[in-house]
């Protein structure tokens, strides 16, 4: 079960997908030879507190599904990661589905918190050629599931 | 000073890789091939991933040994990284072979624990000790693996030698007492250490076997 601060997911086994990511590991990351820019850096997920990580989780999930996956595909044929992919990309799915970050005002200031750590990461993302970020962006899944393991209970 | 060299004039080394255990982290390369008998020596370079450049191993420039210990370069093991070497025989050199996205974190193998037994009648006392981080100095203070891994767990295995049963459980903690085990039987046991997230290989710790005591009951008559 992950458990984002007051957000709970549960369903979903998070060694499926470091074993997901772990076959795509190498053939994903040697695509992505900009390797002086990183765009998980920690300041966008070292000390999270936990009521933000709901809001951060739910935000990067998002971008993921929407902008970094949906636009992969074309890769995904040509490098015969789809089983992979998909069982990366569904799980992805479950989670933000299950993902209800609260709207109350007095988790305003938590919740812009973590929008900041959300738009230094959309930053870096858009100060690339598309194509390069997107690629980058897949190849730091294992950034990005290191941080969620973080909040995942047996 | 690194003496200018003709790139391409050697074959490049071969099959490099980072081994890593607790955080030991090990450059790994084989040399060119074709060159037997022809002294080569050897230039390493590692980079940060995120950074700018490339950063000159110190501690492996114009070595003639296949490794290069980065462990210090490579310390954050939050950060990634790759590495670099290259072959040089006089103003020849071959060019640079890089390793993948090297993840120290996700990808160190975790040593097994120290594994103690003490045997009562029909039971067996397991402690066992953590594995420990990669020390800089002999005299730096010990870091064991679970601070780096806090959800880090080990898998022990149990062989019964007289039934030829096998059973293993995960536990947490350090200390383990198997009860209602057969008095004057030999009991063998190894240890796994275990961090859930992407999979790893595994050091098994040297199978220990240890004897249960006799029945009290049967030396009394």
């Amino acid at each position: 079960e992950f458990r984002f601060g007051p957000c709970r997911v549960e369903g979903v086994v998070l060694s499926e997908l470091w074993e997901a990511f772990s076959a795509m590991k190498s053939t994903v990351q040697t695509q992505d030879d900009i390797t002086s820019v990183r765009l998980l850096k920690s300041q966008v997920l070292h000390n999270v507190s936990d009521a933000e990580s709901c809001y951060l989780v739910h935000s990067l999930l998002k971008f993921y599904l929407n902008t970094v996956f949906k636009n992969y595909p074309s890769k995904v044929a040509k490098f015969k990661i789809s089983k992979s992919f998909s069982t990366l990309a569904n799980n992805f799915f479950v989670i933000v589905s299950k993902l209800h970050p609260s709207k109350d005002k007095d988790m305003l200031s938590i919740s812009e918190s973590a929008h900041r750590r959300f738009l230094l990461f959309c930053k870096a993302f858009k100060q690339m050629d598309t194509e390069a970020a997107l690629v980058k962006a897949f190849g730091e899944v294992d950034i990005l599931l290191t941080w969620m393991q973080n909040f995942y209970h047996l | 000073r690194a003496v200018p060299c003709v790139s391409g004039g050697l074959p490049k080394p071969t099959n490099i890789s980072f081994l890593s255990v607790n955080m030991k982290n090990v450059l790994h390369w084989k040399p060119p091939q074709g060159l037997r008998g022809v002294e080569v020596t050897y230039m390493v370079q590692y980079f940060i991933y995120g950074q700018k450049k490339w950063l000159s191993a110190s501690e492996c420039t114009n070595i003639s040994r296949t490794y290069c210990d980065l462990s210090a370069e490579t310390s954050d093991y939050e950060h990634q990284y790759y590495a670099k070497v290259k072959a040089i025989q006089e103003t020849k050199c071959s060019e640079w072979v890089e390793t993948g996205r090297f993840y120290p974190f996700l990808e160190t193998q975790v040593g097994p624990p120290e594994v103690a037994l003490t045997s009562g009648e029909k039971s067996i006392s397991i402690a066992l000790t953590a594995p420990e981080k990669w020390k800089r100095h002999p005299t730096d203070d010990s870091v064991p693996m679970q601070q780096i891994y806090s959800n880090l767990r080990y898998n022990v295995s149990v062989y019964d030698t007289k039934s030829r049963r096998r059973w293993s459980q995960y536990i947490t903690n350090s200390t383990l007492v198997l009860s209602w085990l057969e008095p004057s039987t030999l009991y063998c046991v190894h240890v796994e250490s275990f961090v859930p997230g992407p999979p790893r290989l595994t050091l098994p710790s040297q199978k220990q076997c240890i004897r249960t005591l006799e029945d009290q009951m049967s030396a009394l008559k």
